[in-house]
């Protein structure tokens, strides 16, 4: 039994939040209880703003207000809370937002990020928060217009997946998706409640991490249409020249111009697999084959799509039609891949073939499953086949070998369902807590905090990404504080430059500890900062490049749209802050310094290829570097924010 | 002589394959006009497949070596 429960939680919320907009262009909090059908609707107060901005700030401000540890993730008492950021759809290449809840898939705190159209479309509506629980009494669909919130009978659309939902909606509403209306849906993995499952933003887009499908369909939500462009959204001042500043800036970035808007992510395996850092048959080897280099995948690639608003177009085509090897279905095209899923279904699992990959790309996107969780579900299982710690008798006779292809794509649609072994990868990095595998299978998960790895980079020779990794509030994840640039050997030879870069001395050899921890704390505060305002990573300063959009832009964009201003310093330390309510949200959950680690096999297994064969973590080198991140992160010991820090993030959040 | 393998971006209507001499890959960022004050620099060179992360002008090339230009970036 909770505690309290969830209406006594929101309407002790509630007599704290505001009844009118605090500045121009905020959107309302509307809280939406599915099972009751009934609808509430305030303003996150100014004060709050200013401390954790909006979007992913905000929705750990709302979670920690919500957050119950005595019930369990997929609990209806347990919110999934969309949030879109501050300056989302109004700034160049600023068209993400974030859900959260907690995971059910790690067990600790659950934040995943997606762009496409979805979060814009709250923003064109006025919503900046949407908070949904209680189970609805039949499957849902929430229809938004005109400010004006519609519980639908899903029926019609339920056991669809992402191409014939996206069909049938866009049928069903009379509209376009993208310019009439936005669209955030399961597929049949999240109505199945598989744990890898996320909720797509798009034909590909996706909130991935964690399980939010599964925890959206726990609520029997299917799906959110948002239509229309209600809201009034004009700025506290103009900022049309200031959006032509942050274009210009954004394409003039070398990576973005030459790279990003070219061949997307798919550029970064070569960069992996040549420094022998591409994570291989679930690590166990780090480089692969060049066939899956970025410009074998050329010839399928028809075009470049993009996000709301976003002049950048990063996201890859694919277009199979007419290729012999491939099957001429509905997986013949589609949208991807990443260079995750490039990864995640190429060297991890054993394929090399680039029409392979991309099928398996189409069908994950149809299917709603996060390819970083998937892909490495399905590489712990066939390492653990390889070690006959599991065998056929498991597996339900099915062969799950490295590059089995035709195992792995039928693995795929049986996850979607969680028949059979399916019903295992769909437990994701929970299948040994799940007695599915013995506890011994433990020590070849490739997990952090619950969650597998995120992207396919072996971090044991580049100590930052590693440092990254092991702190991630969300488990094992790149997106959340990466020092990318540490890959970049101009930038490493230039100490002045790296210096002012990350506010101090950070060694420029990439698989040295020594300041990586300032780097990391650098990353992880401009990340978080962008994640609340709304910029997509990948065109956030720091992530790709040097010069891309930071800091200086936000503030000047912060209050040109809402009037609220703040310095460089001030937004710096609405980053800090934001972990820093992260980590107080796990905390909850016994989440602590024992839990800011790596896998076993990074500590204990070298690296056994290219320039820095023979690399891997040093325990006591990490454990100096994790104690130099606490104490520059105001956290103690335990990794929690020091009591008078602790008491102000407090007041903010429960005065 | 050293052989270097340059991206399409870097071909300029040279071929996919240049050689020249040089007793550093700081000579052959220099000799391929990549030597400039632009932090946003966008590629990495490998040696004989090994990618160079830091203290990159300072390689010591031998006759026979490959470099390699890459993309530098990492993070998607
Ligand atoms: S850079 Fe790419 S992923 Fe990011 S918002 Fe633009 S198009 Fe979308």
């Amino acid at each position: 039994m909770s505690a309290v429960p969830i209406h006594a939680r929101i309407d002790r919320l509630m007599r704290r939040l505001a009844s009118e907009p605090q500045f121009p262009t905020q959107g309302q909090t509307i809280f939406v209880d599915l099972d009751r059908q009934e609808i509430r609707r305030a303003y996150i107060p100014r004060r709050v703003v200013e401390t954790f901005l909006g979007g992913r700030g905000v929705n750990m401000y709302l979670l920690h207000n919500l957050f119950d540890p005595s019930l369990e993730p997929l609990h209806a008492d347990i919110p999934l809370i969309f949030g879109t950021g501050i300056l989302t759809s109004l700034v160049p290449s600023a068209s993400r937002g974030n859900v959260t809840s907690w995971s059910p898939e790690s067990g600790v705190l659950l934040d995943s990020n997606a762009g496409d159209y979805f979060p814009s479309f709250m923003k064109l509506n006025g919503v900046d928060h949407l908070v949904l629980y209680g189970k609805a009494r039949k499957w849902t669909l929430l229809h938004i217009e005109d400010d004006e919130v519609k519980f639908v009978d899903a029926a019609p659309w339920v056991g669809m997946d992402n191409l014939d939902l996206r069909a049938a909606i866009a049928r069903d509403f009379h509209g376009v998706e993208g310019k009439d209306y936005g669209l955030a849906a399961i597929a049949t993995s999240g109505e199945n409640l598989a744990l890898c499952s996320g909720i797509m933003a798009g034909p590909k887009a996706i909130y991935a991490r964690g399980g939010p499908g599964a925890k959206m369909g726990s609520l029997r939500l299917k799906a959110v249409v948002i239509q229309g462009r209600s809201a009034d959204l004009t700025p506290f001042r103009p900022h049309k020249t200031r959006n032509r500043d942050v274009a210009q800036k954004l394409l003039s970035a070398s990576v973005i111009k030459n790279a990003m808007k070219v061949r997307g992510t798919p550029f970064l395996y070569k960069p992996s697999r040549m420094l022998g850092a591409m994570g291989t048959k679930n690590n166990q080897e780090t480089t692969w084959t060049d066939k899956l280099d970025a410009e074998n995948i050329d010839p399928f690639r028809p075009g470049m799509e993009g996000c709301f608003a976003c002049p950048v177009n990063c996201r890859p085509l694919n277009d199979m039609t007419g290729c012999e090897h491939t099957p001429q279905d509905q997986y013949v095209k589609g949208d991807g891949p990443e260079y995750v899923t490039v990864g995640k279904f190429g060297p991890n699992i054993g394929i090399s073939e680039v029409t392979q990959v991309l099928r398996l790309n189409n069908i994950c996107n149809d299917l709603g499953l996060d390819t970083a969780s998937t892909g490495s579900a399905i590489a712990w299982a066939m390492e653990l086949m390889q070690r006959s710690i599991i065998t056929s008798e498991q597996t339900g006779g099915l062969d799950v070998r490295w590059g089995n292809y035709e195992v792995i794509e039928r693995l795929l649609f049986m996850t979607a369902e969680r028949e059979g072994f399916g019903n295992v990868i769909a437990d994701s990095s929970r299948a040994a807590d799940k007695g599915h595998y013995p506890p011994e299978a433990l020590d070849y998960l490739m997990a952090v905090k619950g969650l597998t790895q995120s992207d396919p980079h072996d971090a044991r020779i580049l100590k930052a990404f590693a440092l990254g990794l092991a702190v991630s509030t969300r488990g094992m994840d790149h997106l959340r504080n990466r020092v990318t640039l540490e890959i970049n050997a101009k930038i490493n030879d230039d100490p002045d430059f790296k210096r002012e870069l990350y506010g101090g001395d950070v060694s420029a050899e990439p698989n040295s500890y020594g300041g990586k921890e300032i780097a990391v704390r650098r990353c992880e505060n401009i990340y978080a900062v962008g994640d609340s305002v709304g910029m997509c990573r990948f065109t956030t300063k720091l992530f790709n490049s040097p010069t891309l959009p930071g800091y200086e832009e936000f503030v000047d964009q912060v209050a040109n749209i809402t009037g609220i201003e703040l310095s460089l310093a001030q937004i710096d330390g609405i980053g800090l802050n934001i972990m820093g309510v992260e980590r107080m949200i796990n905390a909850q959950l016994g989440v602590g310094r024992k839990d800011d680690t790596l896998p076993k096999r990074w500590f204990e297994e070298a690296i056994g290829v290219g320039p820095y064969k023979g690399e891997k973590i040093d325990r006591n080198e990490f454990d100096q570097m994790l104690t130099r991140f606490y104490e520059i992160s105001n956290l103690t010991a335990d990794g929690v924010p020091r009591p008078e820090w602790r008491a102000e993030l407090e007041s903010v959040l429960t005065s | 002589m050293i052989t270097v393998r340059l991206p399409e971006l870097l071909r300029d209507g040279r071929g996919e394959v240049v050689t020249m001499m040089a007793t550093s890959l700081g000579e052959v960022i220099a000799r391929l006009g990549l030597d400039n004050d632009e932090r946003d620099e966008l590629f990495n060179f490998a040696v004989n497949g090994d990618l160079v992360l830091h203290g990159e002008k300072q390689v010591v090339l031998n006759p026979g070596d490959e470099v390699e230009i890459v993309v530098a970036f990492s993070g998607g």
